[in-house]
């Protein structure tokens, strides 16, 4: 059964039957955990690097800002028995518009933001399919923890 | 027959443009214009009123009760509301379709097209301009090249990619490079067969701001940016992606921060699910 992660949305599941699946991601960041002995998993759908932006809406939708939605997304999936020693992590989107410079380069802004967090907080990540200006679709399957990424015009890959 | 030439035929098989949009966007222009006028216009076309209604009562109004005429309609949920209404009802016939060239599913262009004109309104309402319902009408028309390109884009789809990978360019310097013309030209020229005005036209054909010699008008700041909103957001965005050059010259004529870019996409974001909704009507 398909489960689509929304834009600013977040969802986490061990059901084996589910696929989580989050469409068009631009510059946006798409973030897969996945505990293959929990056989637990977690996609996180974000669109901006950080809450401070608007506290009223991160605390109405966490999952509009890396800052909020990431840690979300990790204590979300230990809840299913996952456990970040053992957790795949890949990230994917965070794409640019040709000559997208500085503060206006929300792509690189959203990884970047990403980066500082996982640096922090020792996670690391097992593949990354950030930049370009392409636009990703990615999926977990959560009964093997398969993701796959598809890019508009390029088709689909397994990671 | 040239390329060229069969592209100028495939004009001929688009939806027309239904004649209410350049009744309503003549009447607006008018500085002090009749608002009866404009609500017989509306009234005297029984699909739109259908369809009018139908949106006015769906759940993205959330109303606490039925409205039943166009008079209702426009004292309940106020005129500019009902315009746009009419002019998004009146723009999907030809953008609703796939567009496979694009690698576009059935309702992506649409989505795209109707999200940019929301932020466009919305950026026009915030930065106090005027000519709101041109610019949500240009916002929602101004991918129209796309529709009629979609099939050359398509055969010589590998080509207009390898030049957009290893190459630098944007995906419409290589639709123009490799086709002979550009999504945002057809577009202008659809605009002028259709009989929008000058402005609209412009817009239309600089959407992109891709005619670098001029500055562009305001409104086209503000479609151009809407547009590059959407793309962020990964809105009803295809195979050409994010592949289109960033202007911050745009942001500038408008006076626009980083952080109130972020806002803007934040607010967008908040009442996404509401324009999905919006969508299925």
């Amino acid at each position: 059964m398909k489960v689509i992660i929304g834009v600013s949305d977040m969802k986490v599941s061990d059901n084996p039957d589910e696929t989580l699946i989050t469409y068009s991601l631009g510059s946006c960041i798409g973030v897969i955990v996945y505990d293959p002995e929990a056989k637990a998993g977690g996609m996180l759908h974000y669109m901006l690097p950080d809450s401070t932006i608007d506290k009223v809406k991160a605390e109405k939708n966490p999952f509009m800002f890396a800052d909020t939605g990431i840690p979300n997304l990790f204590k979300s999936t230990y809840k299913l028995g996952a456990k970040k020693n053992r957790m795949r992590v890949v990230i994917a989107g965070g794409s640019q518009i040709l000559d997208q410079k500085g503060f206006f380069n929300i792509g690189k802004r959203n990884h970047t933001s990403l980066r500082k967090m996982f640096f922090k907080n020792n996670v690391i990540t097992d593949y990354e399919d950030i930049g370009g200006n392409v636009n990703r679709t990615i999926r977990l399957d959560i009964a093997t923890g398969d993701v796959y990424i598809k890019t508009s015009g390029k088709g689909e890959a397994k990671v | 027959m040239s390329i060229y030439e069969k592209i100028l035929n495939e004009i001929d098989n688009l939806k027309p443009i239904p004649a209410i949009v350049n009744q309503i966007l003549e009447i607006i222009e008018e500085d002090n214009f009749n608002m009866e006028d404009l609500s017989e216009v509306i009234q005297f076309d029984p699909l739109i009123t259908g369809k009018l209604l139908k949106v006015c009562n769906s759940a993205y109004y959330s109303l606490n009760r039925t409205v039943e005429s166009v008079q209702d309609a426009i004292s309940v949920l106020g005129l500019d509301e009902i315009i746009n209404i009419v002019l998004l009802k009146s723009g999907a016939a030809n953008l609703q379709k796939n567009q496979a060239g694009y690698d576009l599913n059935e309702g992506e262009l649409w989505k795209h097209a109707v999200s940019s004109a929301i932020i466009a309104k919305n950026l026009a309402d915030k930065k106090e301009i005027d000519n709101k319902q041109m610019i949500f009408t240009a916002a929602l028309l101004k991918d129209i090249g796309k529709i009629i390109l979609n099939q050359f884009v398509g055969e010589s789809f590998t080509k207009i990619m390898y030049l957009v990978d290893n190459k630098g360019f944007s995906f419409m310097e290589a639709e123009k490079k490799i086709i002979g013309v550009n999504h945002a030209e057809l577009g202008e020229k659809v605009a002028k067969i259709w009989g929008f005005s000058s402005k609209m036209i412009e817009v239309i054909g600089n959407h992109h701001l891709s005619k670098p010699s001029k500055e562009a008008e305001i409104e086209t700041y503000i479609v151009y940016i809407a547009d590059n909103i959407c793309m962020m957001m990964g809105i009803g965005i295809g195979a050409d992606g994010l592949a289109y050059r960033f202007h911050e010259k745009a942001l500038k004529a408008l006076d626009i921060s980083s952080i109130e870019l972020q806002g803007i996409i934040a607010d967008f974001g908040e009442n996404y699910q509401q324009v999905e909704n919006l969508l299925k009507i």
